[in-house]
């Protein structure tokens, strides 16, 4: 094919007209500016739960006549109360406690009560006969509402603890520090992982999977429908004789990828902005520190998603070229990619379950399969049971794959962009693919 | 030295598109295809620009094989019009001058060149959408000569333009022919081809029928047509009583009518002389394309002309 030698430039001046008509066009900035607002929004969900809580804040008095509770029951009550415990004195409390040792119900904090001055009175007074404590609660809040029954849990922990201190030992004494200590099971070595790391990185890899799948998807079909525009239009008549097959197939694939990167540069400039605007907004809006918590990406992963991503991208870019060659009509894209789609969604489920039992041998094939490796071994990868040459194998077949495709791709293409009316099937166009260029 | 289409054959499954079609196009020539629909005019130019490969046969220009000439080599303005929708007049027109190889500063200015001398300079900034179909096309042929090509093959050029554009085209066309390139194109319209051709090929169902210079090609059934008025005889009926003379039109300016090969036009002034008519227009003619065209491939197809005047009987 002559088309290798002068590949360039004009694969570059087509894809800089792709990646142009795709990044004006309304759909794309329309699109782009959404994903942006839902993303940043999203990264803000944690000041507006915080802002939620909030206003929901409950003050609460307690009146303490029993004697000799544990020495730590406020900070007992107020850890239960107040849960997940934060390091930042200023964060936002759910409850406000007022600790009164020794004092009694008199009618003045009774009518304070009743005004609203504070939300709930609580007594704690000790059974004579079983040394038990007891809790009476005044209150206009719902009986069986979450704030009560916090104030139920809380108290349970509360009476525990003054047992135990009773029977001659504490919760801190009980619950001694231990370590669950997880180690692979072909490995002598130490433990890296613990359980609470494998949790996150599951999620992660998730994530960094359907980033791939969506990418995919989204930017695989806006190739498949430029070439379908272009036949629709019958520019592709002057557009064949300006260049060949490779050149408007690599033009495309580079235009459209880079225009696709472009959307994920933007929406992911919108997350880390919205991270790191989370502080400040936090501040504003509730008055103290937001606790965001970053999940550690570690650079091997986000190297096999780099290349991983692209290398998928490429092959189905093409296919979806080749399949979008076959029809001349905007609404009939859908239907001819239908195949891939089936692939894709394949891959996509594949590497789901396969991240829940990730040694399992039918993931390690499926992880060399060129139209399922870029999820597979992403998910291998992320998990961190892979070899190098494993991974560079995979790599290897799904580079072999995408030159494949290529000359695949552009046979189908050059004979399908030829041949007007009716969807075509695979089988006309592959006939007529053997006699063309 | 010629464009040269060697014995060429192409079947697309049932269909024969070209049976074993040789031409010989002189260089700065302008040729022309005519063709009922399905004669295989567009399949002929895709495969003269390697667009389609043929079963068998060759094409070469200048002694080089079509497979190995630089696609600059070539014009091509499809007989599917299309452009990019979205795109404006001017960044659409620089663009196919790149993929032609014309760089940078030089491709603008050709560009608005061209629009200049079409007199449509102002829809440089302008979506192609907006444009109306007649200025599409001129935006196209401006796509197909932007990068100087030396041959340059156009599909029904003049389909759907009004009488002004076809003859800013044809102005177009000259200007081409006199930098010395080689046109080819491909027509319904006979009465352009007698105009702007010098040489012509008809095909038929993927067969050249005949082919030549205009000149030969009008002679090449041997055919004469006389056309002749006297005064006060409309019908002139007698006409069809000589040897070999049949009436193919009554008209009132003249009577014309088709003299058989190896018979004497001249018998028919020597008998209307000797019946002592008046004599007003006498004429000796070859037949025009249109009768040629038609006797070798029946009723021209129709469907395609537009705005286009008629051919001939006007």
């Amino acid at each position: 094919m002559k088309g290798w030698r002068t590949l360039f430039p004009n694969a570059w001046y087509v894809a800089v007209r792709e990646y142009r008509s795709r990044a004006r066009s309304r759909s794309f900035v329309l699109g782009t500016a959404l994903l942006a607002v839902i993303a940043f929004a999203a990264t803000q969900l944690p000041v507006l739960v915080d802002f939620a809580a909030g206003s929901s804040q409950t003050r609460l008095e307690v009146v303490v006549r029993a004697s000799g509770l544990p020495s730590d029951s406020l900070s007992v009550l107020d850890q239960v109360l107040n849960s997940p415990a934060s390091s930042d004195p200023n964060a936002h409390k759910a409850f406000v406690l007022t600790w009164l040792p020794g004092a009694d119900v008199t009618q003045a904090r009774l009518e304070a009560l009743t005004a609203g001055k504070f939300d709930a009175l609580l007594v704690i007074d000790r059974d004579p006969s079983t040394q038990d404590l007891t809790f009476l609660l005044r209150t206009d809040l719902t009986r069986d509402g979450p704030v009560v029954k916090a104030i139920s849990s809380a108290l349970t922990n509360l009476e525990i603890e003054d047992r135990l201190v009773r029977a001659g030992t504490s919760t801190g004494a009980i619950l001694a520090p231990y370590a669950l200590e997880v180690v692979p099971a072909d490995s002598t070595a130490s433990a890296t992982n613990s359980v609470g790391h494998e949790v996150s990185t599951d999620l992660l890899s998730t994530g960094l999977i359907v980033l791939v799948f969506m990418a995919i998807i989204t930017y695989g079909m806006w190739v498949a429908i430029s070439v379908a525009e272009e036949k629709g239009s019958r520019v592709m008549e002057l557009m064949l004789n300006a260049t060949t097959p490779l050149q408007m197939l690599a033009g495309k694939v580079i235009g459209n990828g880079a225009a696709g990167l472009t959307q994920y540069g933007i929406v992911l400039a919108a997350v880390v902005g919205g991270l790191l605007a989370q502080v400040p907004i936090h501040k504003a809006v509730v008055g103290s520190n937001a606790g965001t918590q970053f999940g550690g990406l570690a650079p091997n992963v986000l190297a096999a998603f780099v290349v991983l991503f692209v290398l998928g991208f490429l092959l189905y870019s093409l296919l979806y070229a080749a399949l979008g060659s076959l029809v001349s009509r905007q609404e009939d894209v859908q239907s001819a990619t239908s195949p891939l789609m089936v692939l894709i969604m394949a891959g996509y489920f594949m590497s789901v379950f396969g991240l829940q039992s990730i040694d399992e041998t039918w993931v390690k094939i499926a992880s060399y399969v060129p139209f399922f490796s870029p999820y597979l071994m992403l998910a291998r990868v992320s998990a961190g049971h892979v070899e190098p040459w494993e991974f560079g194998l995979s790599v290897l077949l799904l580079g072999m794959s995408i030159v494949v495709a290529l000359f695949l791709a552009a046979r189908i293409y050059s004979a399908g962009v030829l041949l007007y009316g009716q969807r075509l099937s695979l089988r006309e166009v592959l006939k007529a693919a053997r006699v063309s260029r | 030295m010629s464009l040269l289409i060697d014995s060429v054959s192409k079947r697309f499954g049932e269909v024969q598109a070209l049976q074993d079609v040789s031409l010989d196009i002189k260089p700065g020539e302008v040729f022309g295809f005519l063709g009922a629909n399905g004669a295989g005019k567009t399949t002929a130019m895709r495969v003269v620009l390697d667009i389609i490969r043929p079963d068998s046969g060759t094409v070469t220009w200048n002694g080089k094989l079509n497979t190995e000439l630089p696609r600059e080599t070539w014009g091509y303005l499809p007989e599917e019009r299309g452009l990019y929708a979205k795109m404006n007049v001017l960044e659409q027109l620089v663009f196919f001058a790149k993929l032609h190889g014309v760089r940078g500063k030089a491709a603008e200015r050709e560009t608005r060149d061209w629009l200049e001398r079409f007199r449509i300079p102002e829809y440089a900034d302008r979506r192609a959408e907006q444009l109306s179909k007649g200025n599409q096309q001129k935006i196209q042929f401006i796509a197909a000569i932007l990068h100087d090509p030396q041959v340059l093959l156009m599909d029904e050029p003049f389909t759907g333009l009004d009488p002004v554009n076809v003859a800013l085209l044809k102005e177009a066309f000259l200007e081409m022919k006199d930098r010395g390139k080689t046109l080819v194109f491909s027509t319904h319209q006979m009465e352009t081809v007698e105009e702007l051709c010098e040489s012509i090929a008809i095909l038929d169902r993927g067969i050249v029928v005949v082919a030549g210079s205009v000149r030969d090609v009008r002679r090449s059934t041997g055919r004469q047509m006389v056309r002749l008025a006297v005064e006060g005889d409309l019908e002139l009926t007698w006409l069809a009583t000589l040897d070999g003379v049949r009436i193919t039109r009554h008209g009132q300016d003249y009577t014309e009518a088709e003299v058989a090969p190896g018979h004497d036009p001249g018998s028919v002034l020597r008998s209307a002389l000797s019946r002592g008519c008046k004599i007003r227009h006498f004429e000796m003619a070859d037949p025009s394309l249109e009768q040629i065209f038609i006797e070798h491939v029946g009723q021209i197809d129709t469907t395609e002309r537009t705005l286009a005047p008629k051919a001939a009987q006007a």
